[in-house]
C-alpha cells in the first residue's frame, strides 16, 4: 500500500515537468507582456523597456525558466506582478472559495443525482426514469452560466431573497457564507448532478440484475434495504470514479461560474492573470492545479478499497 | 409510502422557510429605505467596477481603472475645474515668471496626509520627480524641468522652454502627478508605489486585489474654500465607507444595481439603458467618455498614400459608424473637434465639412487617384471593447464599398497592444481615447511620440510647438484652428465621434458628478 502510495507520487514528477515547460513557454509565447498591461497604453516605449530590464524580461527565454523552475522546485514559485505577493500564497488565497464552492455544489449534486439515480433505476421504463434522464440531459446540455443567470433573474432579481453575486467569507458567519454561494453552487452543480445521476442510474441497474439482488428479494429482505445496503454500495464503484473527476473540474473549471458570480476563485485567478499577463501566476497555479488533480485521483484509487473490499490493492499481487 | 411523503414535505417546507427568511431580511431592509431620505453621513456606497486594478500608483499608468480609484485617495498640485480650465487644489496659488521658465507653487499649509503628517514642500519635490520618471506627458512637455523646495511650503518648477501647457500637464488626469509623503516615494519598488497614502477626502482602508477596494472617509481631511467645481474646489466627504466591487461581468454589474445591491454602476452596456429607465429607483446617467477615431498606419502599406485615407475619411459616414458601435444617440454625439466643446480653451470646428462626408462616389475617385493596387488592408481589432470592434467592422464594410479589399485581424487587446508596435502587422484600427486636458496630449499627434500609426507631419508638430509657445490661450486660438485644419488635411486619423459612458446610478445617491472619470466626493447617500 504505501510502496504504491510512493510510487504514485514519484510518477507526478515527469508529468510536473512537461507542464512546467508547456506552461512557461505557452505564457511566455503569448503576445502581450505584464509591463504594457501595468503601464497602459500611452506609456513610451523606453519607459516599457526599462521595466521590462527590472523585471528580468530582457534574459534569455530559456534562462527565465531555468531560474523559474529551480525555485519551483524548492517550493518558490515567485511573485505576482499585480498581487503584492508570493504566486503560493495567492494560489491558498483563492482556492478557499473555489474549495467551498465546490464542496457545496458536489454536495448538491450527490445528493440530487442519488435520489434520482436511485428513483429510474428502481422505477425503470416508467414516467419516472424518463423525467429523470430528461432533466439530466438538460443539465448536461445547458452551460452553467446560463443557469447562472436564470438563477440570477428568478431569485435575485424578482424575488430577491438572494444576493446577486458577491462573495463572503466563513469568518462573516456560516449563514452569510452560504447565502452568497448558494445560487453558484446549484448552477455549477446541476451539470454534476446530471452526471453522477445517469452513472447511479445504469451502476444501479447493473446491480440490481444480480443473482445476489434476487436471493436477498427472495429472502424478504425490505425493498429500501435491498436497495440502500446492498445494491447501491455495490455500485458506488462506477459513481466514485464520475463524482472523483468532477469535483476536480469543480475545482478547475468554475471560471465561468465564478466570473458570473464574482466570487474570487481559482478559475478567476487564472483567467485575470493571462488577462494581465502575469506570468508567474499562470505558470505557478497550473502546476499546482496540476498536483491537486494527480493528488486526487490518487485518494479515489484508494476510496475504491474502503468502498468496496474487493478490490483493496494488496490484493491485486 | 405514507413515511417518505411525510419526510420530502418536511424538506420541502424547511427549504422553504431558510429561503423566505432570506427574502425577510432583504425586505425590511428595502422598507425603511424608502420610509425617510435622509441623508445618511455613516452610509456605505457600494461601486460596481468593471475591470481589475493592475495598480494603485497613480504616477505610474494612463489605465482608467487606476485613475478612477486614486483620484478619490490622492491630490494634485493643480487640477482641472467644469469647464476643464487649470485650478490649484494642494497648491494655494501658483504664479508663473515673465520669461515663462519658473512656476512658484505656494502650498496650501495645514493639508494632512492619511498618516497624520503635514505635507511639505520636500514631499511635493519627491512626488513630483516619481512622476517624471514614468509620465509620457511630463517628459515630453516639461523639458528639463527641476522641481526645488524654496522653503517648506514654496515649491519650485524650472524649465527650459516656455510653454502654455505646464500647468495643464501637471493637472493630468492619468498618469496624475499625485502627492505622496517623500517616505512612500522612498519605499517604492520597481513596479509602483507599496503605500498608498495621499490628501484625499477618502483614504485607503483595504485593497483585496480582484475583489474589492475599500476606502473610508478621512476625517481629517482639510477642504479648500473655493466653490466646488468639476475637480477643484471644496470637497466633502459624504458618505463613511466607499466600496468598488470588482465586477467583471457586465450583465451582473446591472442585476446588481437594480436590486440595489450596489448604488452605482460603471460601464453599463448599452443594451441595458432601457432596462435601468424602466426600472424603478435607478437612473442613467452619462458620463462625457472621450472621442472615437480610426488610427491609420502612416509609416508602410496602403494607408502610407494621403490619398487613400481622404478616399475613406469621404467614404465614412460618422452618425452611421456611430450608431454601429454605440446603438442610439443618446451614446454619442457627432462633433469634429479634437477636444471636447466643453473644453473651452481648446475645442475648434475648423474644417468641419471634412467630417462626416460618406460620399461614395466620390470616395471611389480619390482610390482611383491614389496608389491603392488591390492589397488587402489589414484592421487590427479586439472584441474586448465591443465598441472598438464594431468600429472595426464598420470600416471594412466602407473599404468595402469603395472597392478595396479588407479584412480584420481580432486578438485579445494585450496581443493588439502588441502586434500594433510594428509597422507590418496592420493598416488600421479602430481606438477610442479618453479625454485630456490638452489636444497635446493626444498621442497620435507628436511625431515624437511614436504612437502606432506612426503620424509624421511636420507642420503639425511645429503648431504643437507654436501653441505652446503662444502667450495665451487668445493668442493660440488661431493656431489651435489651424492645427484643427492640418489634422483634417493629413489625417492622422479620422475622427468619428464623441462618446458617452453609460452609468447607472441609484436614486438614493444625489450628486454624482463625473470630470474625466468619476468623482465620489461631495456625493451623499439618502436612508
Amino acid at each position: 500500500m504505501l510502496k504504491y502510495i510512493v510510487q504514485r507520487l514519484f510518477s507526478l514528477l515527469p508529468i510536473l515537468l512537461v507542464v512546467a515547460i508547456v506552461v512557461f513557454f505557452l505564457a511566455h509565447l503569448t503576445p502581450g507582456d505584464p509591463v504594457t498591461v501595468l503601464l497602459g497604453d500611452e506609456a513610451s516605449e523606453e519607459t516599457k523597456a526599462e521595466l521590462r530590464k527590472e523585471l528580468g524580461f530582457d534574459l534569455p527565454l530559456y534562462t527565465q525558466f531555468i531560474l523559474w523552475f529551480k525555485g519551483a522546485i524548492l517550493g518558490d514559485l515567485g511573485d505576482s506582478y499585480f498581487l503584492k505577493m508570493p504566486v503560493t500564497q495567492a494560489f491558498f488565497e483563492y482556492l478557499g472559495p473555489t474549495l467551498s464552492l465546490a464542496i457545496i455544489s458536489q454536495i448538491i449534486a450527490i445528493i440530487v443525482a442519488l435520489v434520482l439515480g436511485v428513483l429510474a433505476a428502481k422505477k425503470r421504463g416508467t414516467f419516472m426514469d424518463q423525467a429523470v434522464m430528461g432533466i439530466s440531459l438538460f443539465g448536461i446540455s445547458v452551460p452553467s452560466f446560463l443557469v447562472g443567470l436564470f438563477l440570477i433573474l428568478i431569485f435575485s432579481v424578482q424575488l430577491q431573497w438572494l444576493p446577486v453575486a458577491g462573495y463572503r467569507p466563513l469568518s462573516d458567519g456560516l449563514g452569510e457564507h452560504l447565502r452568497y454561494l448558494i445560487l453558484p453552487a446549484i448552477a455549477l452543480g446541476m451539470m454534476q448532478a446530471a452526471l453522477i445521476a445517469r452513472m447511479t442510474r445504469s451502476s444501479m441497474l447493473d446491480v440490481m440484475k444480480t443473482n445476489y439482488i434476487k436471493t436477498a428479494k427472495s429472502k424478504g429482505l425490505h425493498p429500501n434495504k435491498i436497495t440502500f445496503k446492498h445494491a447501491l454500495r455495490s455500485a458506488f464503484i462506477p459513481i466514485l470514479t464520475v463524482i472523483g473527476e468532477s469535483f476536480g473540474t469543480l475545482i478547475t473549471g468554475a471560471a465561468v461560474v465564478e466570473t458570473v458570480f464574482n466570487i474570487p476563485g481559482i478559475g478567476q485567478l487564472i483567467v485575470n492573470s493571462i488577462e494581465r499577463r502575469d506570468f508567474p501566476v499562470i505558470q505557478g497555479t497550473v502546476l499546482m492545479i496540476t498536483v491537486t488533480y494527480v493528488l486526487l485521483n490518487l485518494v479515489i484509487d484508494l476510496l475504491y478499497g474502503v468502498v468496496d473490499p474487493r478490490v483493496r490493492l494488496n490484493q491485486r499481487k | 409510502m405514507k413515511k417518505r411523503t411525510k419526510l420530502i414535505s418536511v424538506l420541502l417546507l424547511s427549504a422553504l422557510l431558510f429561503l423566505a427568511a432570506c427574502g425577510n431580511n432583504e425586505a425590511s431592509k428595502s422598507g425603511s429605505d424608502s420610509k425617510e431620505a435622509t441623508i445618511n453621513k455613516d452610509a456605505e456606497l457600494n461601486i460596481a467596477y468593471p475591470t481589475n486594478l493592475q495598480t494603485l500608483d497613480p504616477h505610474l499608468t494612463t489605465n482608467q481603472s487606476t485613475r478612477d480609484v486614486a483620484r478619490q485617495i490622492f491630490e494634485q498640485l493643480l487640477t482641472l475645474n467644469e469647464n476643464y480650465e487649470v485650478v490649484p487644489m494642494l497648491a494655494e496659488s501658483y504664479k508663473v515668471s515673465d520669461d515663462g521658465l519658473t512656476y512658484t507653487f505656494k502650498l496650501r499649509q495645514g493639508v494632512k496626509f492619511h498618516n497624520g503628517e503635514e505635507m511639505k514642500a520636500d514631499d511635493v519635490v519627491a512626488s513630483m520627480e516619481k512622476w517624471m520618471k514614468t509620465s509620457t506627458q511630463g517628459k515630453a512637455n516639461l523639458s528639463g524641468a527641476q522641481f526645488v523646495e524654496v522653503d517648506p511650503y514654496t515649491v519650485e518648477l524650472h524649465i527650459d522652454k516656455p510653454s502654455l501647457i505646464v500647468p495643464f500637464v501637471l493637472a493630468d488626469a492619468a498618469p496624475f502627478p499625485a502627492i505622496v509623503p517623500k517616505e512612500s516615494v522612498e519605499a517604492a519598488g520597481d513596479t509602483g508605489l507599496t503605500e498608498y497614502i495621499g490628501t484625499g477626502p477618502f483614504k485607503l482602508e483595504e485593497w483585496k486585489v480582484d475583489q474589492h477596494i475599500h476606502l473610508t472617509r478621512f476625517d481629517e481631511y482639510v477642504a479648500r474654500e473655493d466653490e466646488s467645481s468639476g475637480l477643484g474646489g471644496k470637497k466633502e466627504a459624504l458618505v463613511k465607507d466607499v466600496y468598488f466591487r470588482i465586477v467583471t461581468d457586465e450583465s451582473t454589474r446591472v442585476s446588481g444595481v437594480t436590486t440595489g445591491q450596489y448604488d452605482i454602476a460603471f460601464e453599463v452596456p448599452f443594451d441595458s439603458a432601457d432596462q435601468i429607465e424602466s426600472t424603478d429607483g435607478v437612473t442613467n446617467v452619462f458620463d462625457e467618455g472621450g472621442i472615437a477615431t480610426y488610427v491609420f498606419n502612416k509609416k508602410s502599406g496602403p494607408f502610407s498614400d494621403l490619398k487613400l485615407r481622404e478616399a475613406f475619411n469621404t467614404a465614412l459616414n460618422a452618425e452611421e459608424a456611430m450608431i454601429a458601435a454605440y446603438s442610439d444617440d443618446r451614446f454619442y454625439t457627432l462633433d469634429s473637434g479634437l477636444a471636447l466643446p466643453n473644453q473651452v480653451n481648446w475645442h475648434s470646428d475648423a474644417a468641419k465639412e471634412k467630417y462626416n462626408i460618406g460620399d461614395i462616389e466620390k470616395a471611389k475617385k480619390l482610390v482611383e487617384e491614389s496608389s491603392y493596387n488591390g492589397e488587402e488592408i489589414v484592421i487590427l481589432a479586439t472584441k474586448d471593447y465591443t465598441d472598438q470592434y464594431n468600429l472595426a467592422v464598420v470600416a471594412q464594410q466602407v473599404l468595402e464599398s469603395i472597392g478595396i479589399k479588407a479584412k480584420l485581424d481580432v486578438y485579445d487587446w494585450p496581443t493588439v497592444q502588441e502586434r500594433r508596435v510594428d509597422p507590418n502587422n496592420f493598416d488600421m484600427f479602430a481606438m477610442t481615447f479618453a479625454v485630456r486636458p490638452t489636444i497635446h496630449q493626444n498621442p497620435f499627434l507628436d511625431s515624437k511620440a511614436e504612437y502606432p500609426g506612426w503620424t509624421n507631419s511636420e507642420k503639425i508638430d511645429q503648431l504643437l510647438v507654436d501653441i505652446k509657445s503662444a502667450s495665451s490661450f487668445e493668442d493660440a486660438k488661431p493656431l489651435i484652428d489651424e492645427l484643427q485644419t492640418e489634422v483634417w488635411n493629413y489625417l492622422p486619423v479620422a475622427k468619428v465621434g464623441n462618446i458617452q459612458d453609460l452609468v447607472a446610478v441609484s436614486d438614493d445617491v444625489k450628486g454624482y458628478k463625473n470630470l474625466i472619470g468619476p468623482i465620489l466626493w461631495n456625493v451623499s447617500k439618502s436612508e
